[in-house]
């Protein structure tokens, strides 16, 4: 499965460049207006300019053609020159991404070690003051979304409290406010699917083994219960992350983060066209690593993963 | 509702939660004082770098605001165009120009300022692919941010110029981090008054809501652009001080004189009275600009500060019955807008209101500018809510009147074509004299209220709020932001 996995990557991005090369036509964008639109807000081109920038960006060529001329820039990190900055694209988006990923990456990892730990006890403990708490913070921590908890994290730990700075992405502390108002959803559903994952595999015929060979509760849990809710959780992971980054615009703008998400609203608004297929194809490739990456982890936490991947 | 406007509804509820729940705390603060020497600020800005400072595009504007480049003439804040890089000027023949340039300038790389440098700077603008609006047509608008002179160390031969080290303003760009931020410091040897702040950090934040709660945690002194949302907030801190001033900006209706249901002026002079402009400005707009009577408003010296007069719907439903128009053949209009500036799908919410009294049925469509400009200079529709700056470079509205109200204008989006018109916008070239210019200007916009060519609704205002600040003076062209009497208070 990981190895069909890996191999539909190439095939998938091919596609995706198509696509996102196609934006334009599939949008009705005129490119040529749009360039210069990004360049003078307020000011009309006129027809001569237009034309001269057609040429420009070899837009006066055929599809194919500038397909192919784009394509090969685009495999050597060349997206061109954005049209809002005119500045190469491409560190803008490396470094939009480092910063989203690890706004993310923060976020789960964060989420992972909230909600994993509260959802193997809450199983173990069911029907337990702590069990309910869990079930009661999981469905506020759903139904809460980012653009309010945001704001309200703001209010107390900024506005009241005056502890941590309201916008920006300078230093450690920037990151605490938006990575905390990332990680309530994913960590809400983490723990209910961890709660659920457990309470099915405590009932498994190999748990009843386990503790008939007389190992310790804790060992049983951890060791062996958690292990295989684990799995689910990875799976669901892989799924969150694509989301996350979506979602992650929110938290951007709000918190004045210069991340994917936030790059890709502007580029979009903007009809920088440069920055939106390379911002794309970006978000495009880091889904795809997070599920191979998922499928791999899966292999190495689940033996029955395994055994079906010989 | 399209996929764009249901993205900035979706952002448009963030924002307005955002504005919700920040509301519901007022932090008070201690009192202010006389200035302290050597002081540091930091201010949040509205419209941060989009293309790296290059000096040939908007960036110019961030440039000039920070107080890192001036230019050879500046504006005043009344719109007189006064010394700046040059102490004096001459016209010469109608093709020659001569500056007198201003003794004792350096540039922050230690060089002095010479009539080579000014040559490099000027050539290297109008030498770039898409020269800016400065440069276009007749004359250069030397005033325009985008001919600020930098030293000849920022030019290189591929690349932008450097605005690093290179300006000859009161702050020296020192760093820049991105779009984020940008630092200056004083620049000792400014040839002006001392500058009063040490250093200074201007964070870009675009979210009117984000800026005005930093404002509010103390992470920023003074910001730009407060929404309406975040007044009562801030108003209730006893140290913030909140100064408004007109902006030459204009939300106008214009309306396309070449669709057939429009070309009737007694149609266009309905649609005029049927809209209550003042009740548009103070409870529409909750007194966040002003009403107005004709496209140029108190942002300049030749605006018309008049309230215009309510509505008459029943003058309006008169007229259209004139023009053919009633219950047995309603007129029916398609009104366009776009979310990009809050106000607007307020306003046109609220316009279509009002036409409904007299009997006219819109038909609105709000999507990104973006997305429906094709459409609009094709002239699809029959009225566009719009919102329009008339002084985008230099404190003279040739540019403007030209652009947007003569036939050959090139976004003359209400279609307009007058022969009388654009001999009077034509006179202007045979002038320099600016009260001369002045009268033209009022004469073409009563020219264009007598015409019928579109109803200006109301007039734009601009809001800095800060805190433990002196010092600022009203840019209504909003060039200059960080000069060097602004301060920070003990």
């Amino acid at each position: 499965m990981v190895t069909r996995r890996v191999l539909e990557v190439p095939g998938v991005l091919a596609v995706s460049s198509v696509l996102v090369f196609l934006l334009p036509q599939l949008t009705g964008t005129d490119t040529a207006r749009a360039a210069l639109r990004a360049r003078s807000a307020e000011s009309t081109p006129d027809a001569a300019t237009v034309a001269r920038v057609t040429h420009e960006f070899g837009l006066d060529r055929s599809l194919p053609e500038q397909y192919l001329s784009w394509l090969g820039h685009a495999l050597t990190g060349d997206f061109g020159l954005s049209f809002t900055t005119r500045t190469a694209v491409g560190p803008q988006v490396l470094r939009a991404t480092s910063v989203s990923l690890t706004l993310v990456v923060l976020a789960l990892v964060l989420a992972a070690g909230i909600s994993v730990p509260a959802g193997v006890y809450a199983a173990a403990h069911r029907g337990r003051l702590f069990d309910k708490l869990v079930s009661a913070a999981s469905v506020l921590g759903v139904a809460v979304p980012e653009f309010i908890l945001g704001p309200g994290l703001v209010l107390v730990f900024s506005v009241t409290l005056g502890l941590l700075p309201t916008t920006g992405w300078r230093t450690p502390s920037d990151a605490v406010l938006p990575t905390l108002s990332l990680t309530a959803f994913p960590a809400a559903l983490v723990a209910q699917l961890t709660r659920a994952e457990m309470l099915d595999a405590l009932g498994r015929p190999y748990i009843v083994v386990a503790r008939a060979k007389g190992l310790g509760e804790q060992h049983i849990l951890w060791r062996h219960a958690a292990r295989t809710a684990l799995t689910s959780v990875l799976a669901l992971s892989s799924v969150f992350f694509a989301g996350l980054l979506g979602v992650a615009v929110i938290a951007e703008v709000i918190f004045a983060i210069p991340g994917l998400g936030r790059l890709l609203y502007d580029a979009v608004l903007a009809q920088d066209l440069p920055m939106t297929q390379a911002g794309l194809l970006a978000v495009i490739t880091l889904a795809l690593l997070a599920r191979v990456t998922a499928d791999l982890l899966q292999l190495v936490l689940n033996p029955q993963a395994r055994e079906a991947q010989r | 509702m399209n996929p764009p406007s249901r993205a900035l509804g979706v952002l448009a509820t963030v924002l307005c939660l955002f504005a919700v729940l920040t509301g519901c705390a007022g932090k008070q603060d201690s009192t202010s004082g006389s200035p302290v020497p050597d002081g540091r600020l930091t201010v949040a800005v509205e419209f941060g770098p989009k293309a790296g400072f290059a000096i040939d595009t908007d960036d110019a504007f961030v440039l000039t605001e920070l107080g890192v480049v001036e230019t050879l003439v500046r504006a005043d804040p009344n719109g007189r165009a006064v010394p700046g890089l040059a102490v004096s000027w001459q016209r010469i023949d109608p093709l020659t120009w001569r500056f007198q340039l201003r003794p004792g300038v350096s540039f922050h790389d230690g060089t002095p300022l010479t009539p080579d440098s000014v040559v490099t700077a000027l050539r290297y603008v109008n030498s770039v692919a898409a020269p800016p609006r400065a440069i276009k047509g007749v004359g250069w608008r030397l005033s325009s941010p985008n001919t600020a002179i930098l030293a000849p160390s920022a030019y290189h031969p591929n690349s932008p110029p450097s605005p690093i080290r290179s300006g000859t303003g009161p702050f020296v760009l020192t760093d820049i981090q991105a779009t984020q931020s940008a630092t200056v410091a004083r620049w000792d040897r400014y040839w002006g008054p001392r500058p009063a702040l040490a250093t200074v950090q201007a964070r870009f934040i675009p979210d009117p809501m984000a800026r005005a709660t930093a404002l509010r945690a103390g992470d920023v002194d003074l910001t730009q652009g407060i929404p309406d949302t975040a007044l009562p907030e801030l108003a209730a801190v006893s140290q913030i001080k909140i100064v408004t001033y007109s902006l030459p900006r204009t939300v106008s209706l214009y309306t396309n004189l070449t669709s057939p249901l429009l070309a009737d002026p007694r149609v266009r002079q309905a649609i005029e009275l049927a809209i209550d402009r003042p009740a548009l400005a103070a409870q529409v707009l909750g007194g966040s600009a002003t009403a107005a009577s004709d496209v140029f408003g108190a942002g300049v010296p030749w605006g018309n500060p008049a309230t215009p007069p309510g509505a008459d719907p029943g003058a309006a439903t008169r007229l259209l019955a004139q023009a053919g128009y009633g219950p047995g053949k309603p007129l029916t209009l398609r009104l366009w807008t776009y979310p990009a500036r809050a106000e607007l799908p307020t306003l046109t919410t609220a316009v279509q209101a009002m036409l409904k009294t007299a009997g006219i049925e819109a038909n609105i469509r709000v999507a990104e500018y973006n997305t429906v400009e094709s459409d609009v200079l094709a002239g699809r529709y029959d009225l566009f809510l719009l919102s329009r700056s008339y002084l985008t470079d230099i404190p003279d509205a040739a540019g403007f009147l030209s652009s947007d109200y003569t036939c050959a204008g090139s976004y003359n989006l209400n279609r307009y074509c007058s022969p009388a018109f654009d001999t009077l916008v034509g006179s202007l070239s045979q002038t320099a004299y600016p009260t001369q210019r002045r009268q033209i200007f009022r004469a073409a916009a009563q020219r264009l209220n007598q015409d019928i060519v579109g109803v200006p609704l109301v007039h734009s205002e601009a809001r800095v709020a800060m805190r433990h600040v002196t010092g600022f003076v009203p840019d209504p062209q909003e060039h200059y932001l960080l000069t060097p009497q602004l301060a920070r208070t003990g």
